[in-house]
């Protein structure tokens, strides 16, 4: 929390209105926190004459905030620090981490896992947040809601899928620290996988009251000291806190007004040796055929409408760059492309993780349908289409000459069918 | 589609079982094959054909047993009528040990399923309780089987945004399969009729005791989360509710030669990592 | 030497040809046994005469051809027998003999100048020696009885012209006997007798029928399928020996001549159907073989010559491919068309319901449509009890609230889930309220009526609907039901009496003419300069006989009506039937587009329309296009408004009874 200070002479420039120099230390306060907390502003600071001689007070604030040159700008309200000394129990909550970071589902998982550390007694009682990591260095956990963390990076190797190593690092987990509950996100293959194994050995393995707590799956609301978590035909089942839950996305808020510890917890690395050979080995990513995703799975789209002329060379910079193919309705329309690559709310709701519009203008019905995307990519000739706005990244050109460009920058101009480098050449699977 | 190669040898002493539950349809709520039951039914038969042997705790009344059993068609060689053993049991029976026992009794190398029921608990647990019980591996999420031979079996498994993983897994084994497999084959009425059921007798089941403290509810509507905005002034808050979404626009870039454009895109297609650097090979 | 040797021939002819002929009822009894009915045979001239003449006579030129081939044959036929082969040489008898030979002769030199440069839609090969056959045994047989009335010297009993006349005698008999037995052309001719006498349609010779009397049909038109037993041990057509007998000796008697592939919508498409084809593939499957002798125009697409096929071994692939299966729309043209009332519609479907009742290979969208009225009641899988979501305002009173019963039950089909049918259903509705009618509708109660189920092959799913349906119908009170949809129409009112549902079902435009008769609607003027077409829907026209209505509603509109080439009973189905929608067979052209056309050239702004099918079909033509308007939409907005405006209200009170 940072000290506030005050400048005698600015404060008295300020209150004295005949001050030479009143206006320069009295403009920008217009608004300030009284030592309450309590926000208070001045109407007479407020304001601009307006062109009929009429004062007008903007209560946006933009034109004032402009004029006292951002320096209040809305700083994130600073969160109170939360330390545990000395936990007595522990929440534990294994993060999904796709890509090595925090995910929203995972802010969630932790969100969640705050509150039942709350119901727990929370701080004062000593109930931790612990967040199991396979990866190392994961950022924001402090933010996210954990008060210690354990990273089992050692034991297991975060990039291939090996649920029973994982299994019986987290069953080391659970000799030594026992948690109260384990927080899973229930996604298949992920979390959903593992909790479900970790749930299974917890229910035969242990002892009656261990086998008596089925794991909750579907978790997505805990109320009054009770879950709900969602059964299989349109019901919901209403269950004491089970000892694992599988929890769905936004199952609860994630922590916003607390800063947490997320001291690393180090446990003997003994356990966890598998004992037994795996019973499932990991081969390896399949390389799938962009072109064989269900469109609204894909990752990576090259989507092109009504500025692309040259339809032989966009197909063929889909596949230099690796990306499935959509289209605006128009080029559908227009056969240049099948119906079932439209992309838009007329025909299919993609969620890529990058979206490279060529020549799409961005009718409403076609950014409804890219919503869900994380990056956009707009080329395009018109600097003012909404696809332009809605881009994240902008290429204001002709989209038929700079997909020719990429691809000979790539190595493998159009005219040239027999170049590609071996990483286009393996064998794509049937995705479908 | 392509079909799993196996050898022979494993074809024909393998015993693959697909358990089967009670779907509902999203609509109408009406029983019949559940979507993932069914495509595991589907990768059965294309992996071990007529052999295949479904199994199902429940009731013999359900009317999505008929439902699988018609997919029991277009089948290699003889193509005998489908079968189904079905271990009685009430609704609030515990069908774990049932099926566990049964399996381990008719031998089974090979076990599919779906990953999830659509009706009564829907945990999905089943299959990884059922593994635990027996102590046979289990893998999920699979899309479609590649090899079945020996004592292993290779499965493509499901990723996000259509990516897939080759896993080998050792038998026997609970495979779990994803919605995004093969469509599962009509079900027809003719081989729906033919197909036989049986009851397993000398099977008692156990109630699912700890269903008992659970209260079961019509599933709610999840509430859609605002985005609140924790702000101490007025402004911040309502410029948060008040503002158009992602119109903050990008970076945009204006009076580039094709050349130079193409070499910002790949710049910033490979800091997002969606196009891999090149490597040096 | 004649005098010996002609009787010889002509016994020999006989004897061979019976011992074919004994054969060829064999290889129809490969079929499904039904009991036989003897007495029957009976029937057989005057269907031949009245019913079978009145198809042919659609062409009067070949009718008459036909009635003076035939009829000189069979006449010359039997006094040659008596003539020459009993020996009883009358001259009266004589001269008859050569009236019937010139007869034929006359006949015969049509059929050939027919035969010269002949039309694509019939068979060449074997048919077209016939011709010449006709000839040789018209021919020879007046020279060779000449003598009998003196006129030619007896001179002719020897020497090489009696043995050229013999031959060409031989070469007649052996084509009309001897081919009648063993399969030459001339076997329609026998197994067109028996067909006809053991038609599996009876009904469909029927003067006494109670269908619509104003049916240019003088028979019903039994067009219902036969249900299926679903106890039985196959379910559908498998094999050809898995049709009923009566079916294979139908398809035996076809004559090629081509009258179903000309009016079939999928043939002109380009889709790899052709009716003619068909049938014959039965024959070749009946009798064993490949269709490498067949001479007509084949299934477009797909080559002829390169499939086979026996009586006992699957049809489909290795006789026919699936795709032609599942072109047809079911129209029903064929079958209106064919001059030896063969039924291939029936054909069609028993060969459908077992791809789809046995081996589950209905086309995907077909299947999914089965999978959802197997789940929610509706093709589309939506939620039944939206089905009056369309009529959230209009206040449509349910038939649940009126115990006491209605005049009529508005029965509103599937297309009440379909956006552009809920315009036509509106429209109804407000005709409905102009005439005061009492009327209700059963809402989330009413399920689809299984039309589609069935077309696609899908038996059981129909019949369980089926049930449904006629068990929710038993628990309410009404005089009739009225619907919008030819297709609910047909089944409810044709094929559920199968399944214990008799009810009186009108189809819409039935039910306005009637209002209009009875002047309970008032209609403003027509705009003058508007043409307006008319499309029959076939399950409105063939199946059921009612071409008259929907013209009889248009001029009391006052509208123009210009007829298209093909309408009535010859309309050309919008492509949109017995599932082909779902099926989506590709082909060259589009159904609905050819029938676009022919709209167009009739220069009409407006093509009315009775159906939601076809509504749906030619709506999906691309633009610039005609109008597609139901009946009931210009009906609704002709409507006179009348000075207080119609309530609900008003329609609880008993109105009188309309006239039927």
């Amino acid at each position: 929390m940072s000290v506030r200070r005050l400048d005698p002479h600015a404060e008295r420039a300020r209150r004295n209105r005949l001050h030479p120099r009143h206006l320069e230390f009295a403009r920008p306060a217009w608004r300030w926190t009284s030592a309450d907390g309590v926000t208070r502003i001045n109407p007479h600071a407020l304001g601009a004459i307006g062109p009929n001689g009429i004062k007008r007070i903007d209560r946006s604030g933009a034109s004032v905030e402009a004029a006292a040159g951002g320096t209040q700008a809305s700083a994130e309200p600073s969160r109170r620090q939360v330390t545990i000394d000395t936990p007595t129990a522990y929440v534990a909550v294994v993060p999904e981490l796709p890509e090595g970071r925090l995910s929203d589902h995972d802010r969630d998982l932790l969100g969640l896992a705050r509150q039942l550390a709350e119901a727990r007694g929370g701080a004062e009682t000593g109930v931790a947040v612990v967040a199991v990591t396979f990866q190392a260095e994961v950022a924001g956990l402090e933010e996210a809601g954990a008060d210690r963390r354990i990273d089992l990076s050692s034991q297991v190797d975060a990039d291939s899928y090996a649920p029973e190593a994982r299994l019986a690092a987290l069953a080391a987990v659970e000799t030594a620290l026992a948690p109260a509950h384990w927080i899973f996100a229930d996604d298949f293959p992920g979390g959903g996988d593992l909790g479900r194994r970790l749930a299974a050995r917890l229910a035969l393995a242990g002892d009656a009251a261990a086998r008596a707590a089925r794991a909750a799956t579907r978790v997505w609301q805990f109320a009054d000291g009770q879950t709900l978590s969602r059964a299989g035909d349109r019901q919901d089942i209403q269950r004491d806190v089970a000892r694992v839950l599988l929890a769905l996305p936004e199952c609860a808020e994630p922590v916003s007004d607390t800063r947490h510890a997320a001291t690393l917890l180090d446990l003997d690395a003994s356990a966890g040796d598998a004992s037994a050979a795996p019973g499932v080995i990991d081969r390896g990513r399949v390389a799938v055929d962009p072109q064989q995703i269900p469109l609204a799975q894909a990752p990576f789209i090259l989507s092109a409408g009504r500025g692309v002329s040259d339809w032989e060379g966009y197909h063929h910079a889909a596949k230099v760059l690796g990306a499935s193919e959509g289209a605006s309705r128009v080029a559908v329309d227009d056969g240049y492309m099948p119906r079932a690559r439209q992309v838009g709310a007329t025909g299919t709701f993609v969620s890529a993780s990058c979206y490279v519009a060529v020549g799409i203008s961005g009718a409403v019905q076609h950014l409804q349908g890219i919503t869900k995307c994380q990056r956009v990519v707009a080329i395009n000739s018109d600097p003012s289409c909404d696809m332009v706005k809605r881009a994240d990244f902008a290429i204001i050109g002709d989209g038929d000459a700079v997909l020719a460009a990429v691809c000979s920058q790539l190595g493998q101009p159009q005219p040239q069918p027999e170049s590609g480098d071996s990483r286009h050449e393996e064998v794509r699977h049937d995705a479908a | 589609m392509t079909q799993p190669e196996r050898s022979a040898s494993a074809a024909g002493e393998a015993r693959v079982v697909a358990l089967v539950s009670s779907g509902r349809h999203p609509v109408s709520g009406r029983a019949g094959r559940a979507r993932e039951d069914a495509r595991a039914v589907e990768m059965g038969l294309a992996l071990a054909g007529a052999s295949l042997h479904l199994a199902h705790a429940g009731d013999a009344e359900d009317a999505a047993l008929p439902e699988y059993l018609g997919m029991f068609h277009g089948l290699e060689g003889a193509g005998g009528p489908g079968e189904l053993s079905l271990l009685p049991m009430a609704a609030g029976d515990d069908a774990v040990p049932l099926l566990a026992n049964w399996l381990e009794a008719y031998g089974a190398n090979l076990v599919l399923t779906g990953q999830r029921a659509e009706c009564g608990e829907g945990s999905g647990l089943l299959p990884y309780l059922l593994a635990e019980r027996l102590g046979w591996a289990v893998a999920t999420g699979v899309a479609a089987i590649e090899h079945y031979a020996g004592d292993r079996v290779t499965v493509l498994q499901a990723l996000p945004q259509g990516q897939r993983r080759r896993l080998e897994v050792r038998l026997p084994c609970l495979l779990c399969v994803d919605g995004v497999a093969p469509m599962p084959r009509q079900s027809a009425f003719g081989p729906s009729r033919r197909g036989r059921v049986e009851a397993v007798a000398n099977v008692t089941a156990e109630p699912d005791t700890l269903q008992a403290a659970w209260q079961w509810q019509p599933a709610r509507a999840r509430p859609k989360r605002l985005k609140v905005v924790k702000s101490t002034n007025a402004r911040d808050r309502f410029k948060a509710a008040a503002a158009k979404s992602s119109a903050s626009g990008g970076q945009v870039l204006t009076d580039l030669s094709p050349e130079e454009a193409a070499e910002k895109l790949i710049d910033y297609l490979r800091r997002e990592r969606i196009l891999t650097a090149p490597s040096g090979e | 030497m004649l005098q010996t040797l002609l009787p010889i021939l002509i016994f020999a002819a006989l004897a061979v040809g019976a011992a074919g002929a004994v054969r060829r009822i064999r290889l129809w009894r490969q079929g499904r046994r039904t009991p036989m009915r003897w007495h029957r045979l009976v029937l057989m001239p005057k269907r031949y005469l009245n019913d079978l003449h009145h198809v042919v006579a659609r062409d009067k030129a070949i009718a008459h051809t036909h009635v003076a081939t035939a009829g000189g044959f069979v006449a010359a036929m039997a006094l040659a027998l008596v003539v020459h082969g009993f020996g009883w040489r009358n001259p009266i008898l004589g001269g008859l003999l050569l009236a019937a030979s010139l007869c034929m002769f006359i006949g015969a030199l049509a059929v050939n100048r027919r035969r010269i440069d002949p039309p694509a839609k019939l068979s060449k090969g074997p048919w077209q020696r016939l011709s010449k056959s006709l000839l040789a045994y018209s021919v020879g047989m007046f020279l060779v009885s000449l003598p009998l009335v003196g006129v030619a010297p007896t001179v002719l009993g020897g020497g090489v012209l009696a043995l050229i006349l013999l031959a060409l005698v031989a070469w007649g008999l052996a084509e009309m006997l001897i081919g009648m037995g063993w399969g030459g052309p001339m076997k329609h001719a026998f197994a067109g007798t028996f067909h006809l006498a053991f038609h599996r349609r009876p009904e469909r010779f029927d003067d006494q029928h109670r269908d619509v009397a104003h049916d240019v049909h003088r028979g019903s038109r039994s067009t219902a399928l036969f249900p299926l037993d679903l106890t039985a041990k196959t379910l559908g057509v498998e094999k050809p020996a898995d049709f009923q007998w009566e079916q294979l000796l139908g398809f035996d008697a076809c004559v090629q001549c081509g009258r179903c592939q000309n009016v079939c919508p999928a043939y002109a498409a380009g889709q790899p159907l052709n009716p003619k084809k068909l049938i014959q593939d039965m024959v070749v499957g009946m009798a064993g073989g490949s269709d490498a002798r067949y001479a007509g125009s084949g299934y477009p697409g797909i080559e002829v010559g390169k499939h086979h096929g026996g009586p006992t071994d699957a049809i489909v692939p290795q006789l026919v491919e699936a795709q032609t299966l599942w072109a047809c729309t079911t129209c029903r043209a064929c079958v209106e068309e064919c001059p030896m009332m063969i039924e291939h519609v029936d054909a069609i479907v028993d060969m459908r319901r077992f791809i789809t009742l046995e081996r589950g290979e209905t086309p995907e969208k077909g299947a999914a449509a089965i999978d959802n009225l197997i789940a929610t009641d509706n093709p589309g899988g939506l939620d039944n009890a939206s089905r009056l979501d369309w009529a959230a305002d209009l206040d449509i009173p349910r038939i649940q609230q009126r115990p006491e019963g209605v005049d009529v039950l508005l029965w509103l089909g599937d297309g009440a889930f379909d956006m552009r049918n809920q315009r036509t259903l509106r429209s109804l509705v407000k005709i409905l309220r102009a005439a005061e009618v009492d009327f209700a509708v059963l809402g989330d109660e009413e399920r689809d009526s299984g039309d589609v189920a069935r077309r696609l092959g899908d038996e059981a799913t129909f019949q369980r609907l089926a049930e449904r349906n006629i068990a929710t119908l038993s628990r309410y009170r009404f005089q009739r039901i009225v619907t919008a949809d030819p297709h609910s129409f047909h089944v409810l009112g044709r094929e559920y009496g199968a399944f214990g549902g008799d009810y009186v079902v009108k189809h819409h435009s039935t039910f306005i003419a009637e209002l209009f008769d009875a002047g309970r609607l008032s209609v403003k003027a027509a705009e003058p300069g508007e043409t307006v077409t008319y499309h029959d829907p076939c399950y409105l026209g063939r199946y059921n006989g009612e071409f008259a209505a929907p013209r009889q509603v248009l001029a009391a509109l006052g509208v123009e009506v210009a007829e298209m080439e093909r309408s009535g009973y010859r309309s050309r189905c919008c492509g949109g039937g017995g599932g082909a929608a779902l099926s989506d067979v590709p082909g060259k052209a589009r159904i609905p587009d050819m029938r676009m056309e022919d709209v167009r050239e009739t220069g009409a702004t407006t093509v009315a329309v009775a159906c939601p099918q076809c509504t749906a079909m030619l709506e999906g033509v691309v633009e610039p296009r005609p109008q597609v308007k139901d009946l009931a939409e210009l009906v609704a907005a002709a409507l006179a408004e009348p000075a207080a405006a119609p309530t609900a209200r008003n329609s609880t009170e008993a109105p009188e009874e309309v006239p039927a």
